[in-house]
């Protein structure tokens, strides 16, 4: 197994002087590639705080972040940007799909991106859209679905990239806990099929089960490393 | 086509403020083409009124005479260059025309005059002088059977000396050879009124004005009208190169009736300035319109950007939006605009009191339908709501994934 992301001291403070607050303090962490791997903790801990440090969507105060072998906490936005769209996924903890576009152009959104032709893109939103059992769905806008429905239609959005990584903070977290633990296994399913990293967050302990590696953040810290 | 039907939904999205502003732009759009198009109508009537009273679309002269006149800068060989210029595609009239200033004498009284030797036929062709007249007949270029030349006289001139049709006048002028110049000739029509242009002129047939004048087969200017006065500059140069010849200053009326020119220009920037108050009423609206859209979306440009997209893509989305409202509002407007532009370009707007313009009587403002009364007002509103796009744009652009989202 190859080390795909890997965090080096990292750390990331708000604030300044008496009401400094280190959402992450020093955090060492290596992922292999095609790990199935959970952030938790309690709130406050610095899961969504490693989480955007990892996405490159926030740049730590000290120490740096490797995306395959890649220093991301040193690039330019632009390239950040073309970085993130190739190699990483989201899934957001509130769904965040373009309202606008149904469930079908929100997954070939990314794809537009990333340039490829309109019969490449059309095709392969479908057969991902059915993989998480949303064809029939293929033309709803988000406001149409309920909020599993739209949480696989993000899930189908952050594989549709074919990225290396798919970051997921709290991705149960809006749902009841059956239509939760169906997206952490439909997400694990993926990773078994296609091999793709999936590293996610949750203070869900039944979510917690499902994961091969549980990291435990406290205060910042990395209090507990344990593959299940 | 995606980012396309990004647009079109987000406008539909907010769809009553999407038509508030849409009507907002149609409205601006209206109001740009209405006075756009009186004023356009407005100024090609007293254009094509002033240049086809007696200028014409292009003069040629010797040399500076336009700046300096002179009996002597003569324009030789007038009739080889007025078949040459008969021939020209864009001409549909010449009229060459002998000037000296004279004095006309009526018994005890006497009075300046401008004396202009035309050809009878070609000034009709090219003027509206045939139309001016008062009283009598539009000359012939013959002389009456007593063999006196004919003369029409400005109503100055007919109100200082009195003159009835059929008065002998006496004129008395510098010849072309030096000599003094005089003739007596008979009164055959009166032109104009006391308040235009030809007040105090006196035209007579060309082959007099050579008699009285000595001119041999020379004249001063030729006055040239082609089928549009807009095309007047490059037919001015087109002739210019045929005729080749150093010495003769050919020139649009622009630059013959510089004055006037001027003056609808001033007029003109006038016009741009309301279309530009105009375009700011607009703007205001705009600006509020997609500040609150790109404020209102703050969450999902974070979102955007997150997963891939370039902050020079996000500015584009809120500049195609803006866009294609603006295109819309455009396109409204047009519908709007077309029938009002055409009706006054039919049937114009009766002023209550006529006005002079360069002694033209003025009374009706007339519309046009043309590229500039319909597609420049377009281009302005797309164009403003582009630029006022542009402060909402970059800022939506410079979100931070991270702020914008809240969470992840």
């Amino acid at each position: 197994m190859t080390v795909i992301i890997k965090t080096d001291k990292l750390s990331r403070h708000y604030g300044k002087g008496n009401v400094m607050v280190k959402a992450l303090d020093g955090v060492d962490l290596e992922i292999d590639s095609g790990e199935f791997t959970a952030i938790v903790g309690p709130s406050g801990s610095g899961k969504t705080t490693l989480l955007q440090l990892i996405g490159g969507l926030d740049k730590p105060t000290s120490g740096d972040v490797y995306l395959k072998g890649t220093k991301v906490s040193a690039m330019a936005p632009g390239a950040l940007s073309d970085f993130r769209r190739d190699h990483i996924g989201f899934i957001f903890q509130a769904f965040n799909l373009i309202p606008v576009l149904t469930a079908q152009e929100n997954v070939e959104y990314i794809m537009l991106l990333q340039n490829r032709p309109k019969a490449e893109r059309h095709e392969k939103a479908m057969s991902i859209l059915e993989s998480v059992g949303l064809k029939d769905m293929a033309s709803r806008r988000p406001a149409e679905m309920s909020g599993g429905q739209q949480q696989r239609v993000a899930v189908a959005r952050a594989l549709a990239s074919e990225p290396d990584i798919i970051l997921a903070d709290e991705p149960t977290a809006n749902l009841d806990s059956k239509t939760g633990a169906d997206l952490i296994d439909l997400m694990k399913e993926f990773n078994e099929k296609s091999g793709v990293t999936f590293v996610f967050s949750t203070h869900d302990t039944k979510i917690m089960e499902r994961a091969k590696r549980l990291v435990r953040l406290v205060d910042g810290r990395i209090s507990e490393d344990i593959r299940q | 086509m995606l980012n396309l039907k990004i647009a079109f939904r987000n406008l539909l999205r907010a769809r009553r403020r999407s038509i508030l502003t849409g009507l907002s732009m149609a409205f601006g759009y209206l109001l740009a083409s209405l006075s756009l198009s009186l004023a356009e109508g407005s100024y090609a009537g007293i254009i094509d009124l002033f240049t086809r009273d007696h200028t014409g679309h292009v003069q040629i002269h010797k040399g500076d005479y336009l700046d300096r006149p002179s009996i002597n800068k003569q324009i030789k060989n007038v009739d080889d260059l007025v078949a040459r210029l008969d021939s020209a595609p864009q001409v549909v009239g010449v009229s060459p025309r002998i000037l000296a200033p004279s004095l006309a004498y009526l018994g005890d009284k006497s009075v300046i005059a401008n004396v202009i030797g035309i050809d009878p036929q070609r000034e009709k062709n090219t003027t509206r002088l045939a139309e001016k007249l008062s009283k009598g007949s539009y000359l012939t270029g013959r002389p009456n059977a007593d063999g006196y030349d004919i003369i029409m006289v400005g109503q100055g001139i007919v109100d200082s000396l009195k003159l009835n049709l059929g008065d002998e006048l006496v004129l008395i002028g510098q010849g072309a050879e030096g000599s003094i110049a005089n003739d007596v000739l008979v009164v055959g029509a009166i032109v104009g009124t006391k308040d235009s242009y030809e007040k105090q002129h006196i035209y007579m047939s060309r082959d007099a004005a050579e008699r009285y004048l000595y001119m041999g087969g020379s004249a001063h200017e030729i006055a040239i009208l082609t089928r549009d006065y807009a095309d007047a500059r490059p037919v001015a140069d087109e002739i210019t190169q045929q005729l080749s010849d150093p010495e003769l200053s050919i020139d649009p009326w622009q630059v013959v009736e510089k004055t006037f020119y001027e003056s609808m220009q001033a007029d003109k920037m006038g016009n741009y300035v309301s279309v530009g108050l105009i375009m700011l009423m607009v703007s205001i609206g705009v600006l509020n319109t997609v500040l609150m859209s790109t404020l209102e979306r703050t969450r999902e440009f974070g979102l955007l950007k997150a997963i891939g997209t370039r902050p020079r893509q996000i500015f584009y989305m809120i500049l195609t939006e803006t866009v294609v409202l603006a295109s819309f509002g455009s396109l409204a407007g047009a519908i709007l605009a077309l029938p009002i532009n055409g009706y006054f370009t039919d049937h114009g707007i009766l002023m209550p009191e006529p006005m002079e313009v360069g002694g033209i009587p003025f009374d009706r403002i007339v519309a046009e339908v043309s590229f500039v009364t319909m597609v420049l007002p377009a281009l302005l509103v797309v164009v403003t709501a582009a630029m006022v796009a542009l402060l909402p744009g970059i800022r939506a652009a410079r979100v931070t994934p991270v702020r914008a989202l809240g969470s992840f």
